[in-house]
């Protein structure tokens, strides 16, 4: 805001000293939400390093069970017992709100399927089937749980920026210049308040010497 | 009609020819070699054993290893067609039933691959043409546009009954795993029919399928421990062994792990699988179980051939040897690519 364009009135300043008001408890209270976004997201954070080394190991379990699989049973086999999977696993999306930021709760369902639920026979295949299923549904899981966590942890890190960007332009750039802006008006109006005392006084003064020579 | 004419010379003839093939395959210090050697010295050698002219005729159509899984799968094939040809009279009619379990898992993978609308040449990568089945008539059914038009085309065949009875709930689940297992426990059902219907040779027959019955339902007992599945399991049983499904229920619901050997060794009458049953006290993973009691499987069939020179047994062992031959082939060439250790590949061989 130019100084120019202020009309320097007591309106005015007034109006930027409740503006002052007002952005000095908008700092305080979003300084506030950063702080607690950030104690949020540490803690986020936390969750969000042990589900990816989680998800990690189970990956690696998956890749070892899926080699061991495709080594005895061979791809054919593997193969094979993938075209029983019809079903895919459904996802049911819900929110929750963390100090105003609002993240996915992901549920998964059938994902997750014992033995005689997968799609393929017993007697037609054999134990190592069993444990490369067993080792991606666990993956599959796991990178569900790890989506949930990491969405939160971005949207809590957007919000944060979002709101350091809001702390930052109020401590620097809105309080500075409405208080500069009060200021200028103060000062224009003191100068003001001087310029009609001066006046008046120069006034009296000349009513004053107008009355003495007419005596 | 099941033809019992031929005489013992022909008997003779086909057994000791199987004998000749048994001694031809791979034998275990080759199979070490090939352990320690890298992946394209593998293949070479591979094609220096008897696989070659698969590999030439596959060469335009895959490469890598799954040239290599494909040529073995297409060579076994061939062999079970081969040794069919030149088996005679009881021993052919046991012979092709024993192989319809190929047949089996050919027309599950088609009617699965159909229901989830996979392309017929997808499909057919995945068929081992090893039964009674040939590659000309899987082609006819994977050009059948359903499932239901996939049975339909299966009419007068031993399996379309059971199909069609099951196809239904199949389709309305998603899921052809009921299917799959009532068509293993028919195929099994009609194998000891077949043994106990007075045809020469049966008793030795029927001897064997009981034994490859018990292992099944042991293995799969083990399975279903590992899974934590306590609830009825009379349906993934196959009876015609040691054990009615019944017994197998009871056994399956005993939690603790000395009291269900106990319960098993009690039943099973074969020493080795007794043995081998003790040292599965302690808790081991299930793939170690599972190939632990495919070498006493192999092994007791083996001995039975021995004691049965002239029988259907020299002809199934051969079947099951040469059958693990590609097994083994494929787990090195496999676990290779893998980069999985020579000590493990070697865990999964059976020698």
């Amino acid at each position: 805001m130019a100084l120019r364009d202020i009309k320097p009135t007591r309106s005015e300043l007034i109006s930027i000293k409740r503006k002052i008001k007002l952005s000095e408890r908008g700092y305080n209270i979003l300084k506030m939400k950063r702080d607690g976004l950030i104690l949020e997201f540490f803690k986020v954070l936390e969750q969000a390093k042990d589900s990816r080394g989680e998800m990690l190991n189970k990956y690696q379990k998956a890749a070892e069970m899926i080699a061991l699989a495709n080594t005895v049973e061979g791809k054919i086999g593997v193969k094979a017992a993938a075209f029983s999977v019809k079903e895919t696993p459904e996802i049911e999306l819900r929110n929750k709100n963390i100090m105003g930021v609002v993240v996915p709760e992901i549920k998964s369902s059938q994902v997750k399927k014992s033995l005689v639920n997968r799609g393929y026979g017993l007697l037609g295949t054999s134990s190592v089937i069993d444990e490369a299923a067993e080792s991606f549904e666990d993956l599959v899981d796991t990178i569900i749980e790890a989506a949930e966590i990491e969405t939160a942890l971005k949207r809590l890190l957007d919000e944060i920026e979002s709101t350091k960007r809001r702390v930052n332009a109020l401590e620097f750039k809105v309080i500075p210049e409405l208080t500069e802006a009060g200021a200028f008006i103060k000062m224009r109006l003191d100068e003001m308040e001087r310029e009609e005392l001066f006046r008046l006084k120069k006034i009296k003064a000349r009513t004053s010497a107008k009355a003495r020579t007419s005596t | 009609m099941v033809e019992t004419k031929r005489g013992p010379a022909s008997y003779h003839y086909v057994c000791t020819r199987m004998r000749v093939r048994k001694s031809l395959l791979i034998p275990k210090e080759e199979y070490l070699r090939m352990l320690n050697m890298s992946l394209p010295e593998i293949t070479r050698s591979i094609g220096e054993t008897g696989y070659k002219k698969e590999i030439d005729e596959l060469a335009t159509s895959f490469s890598g290893i799954d040239l290599v899984e494909v040529a073995l799968s297409w060579n076994l094939a061939k062999e079970y067609q081969r040794i069919l040809a030149i088996t005679p009279g009881a021993l052919r009619h046991f012979t092709e039933n024993y192989l319809r379990s190929w047949d089996i898992q050919n027309v599950l993978t088609i009617l699965r691959g159909k229901m989830q609308g996979v392309a017929a040449g997808r499909i057919k990568e995945l068929m081992i043409p090893a039964g009674m089945k040939d590659r000309a008539f899987l082609d006819r059914l994977l050009a059948e546009e359903t499932p239901e038009r996939v049975v339909e085309a299966l009419k007068g065949r031993r399996i379309h009954q059971t199909l069609e009875e099951g196809l239904p709930e199949a389709m309305e689940t998603g899921s052809f795993a009921n299917l799959e297992n009532r068509l293993y426990v028919q195929f099994y059902d009609e194998l000891v029919r077949d043994a106990m219907s007075g045809i020469k040779g049966g008793r030795i027959f029927l001897e064997y399928i009981r034994l490859e019955i018990d292992v099944k339902n042991i293995k799969n007992l083990f399975r279903l421990r590992a899974s934590g599945i306590e609830e009825e399991i009379r349906d993934l049983m196959i009876p015609g062994g040691s054990f009615t499904p019944r017994e197998l229920q009871v056994i399956n619901t005993t939690r603790d792990r000395d009291e269900f050997i106990d319960l098993l060794k009690k039943r099973v009458h074969s020493p080795p699988l007794k043995s081998a049953l003790e040292g599965l006290r302690k808790k081991r993973p299930i793939r170690e179980i599972v190939v632990e009691l495919t070498r006493i499987q192999l092994d007791q069939m083996e001995r039975m051939s021995k004691r049965h020179p002239f029988s259907i047994c020299p002809i199934f062992v051969y079947l099951e040897k040469k059958k693990h031959e590609v097994l083994n082939l494929r787990a090195i060439t496999r676990g290779k690519e893998s980069h999985l250790p020579a000590e493990q590949i070697q865990g999964y061989l059976v020698m």
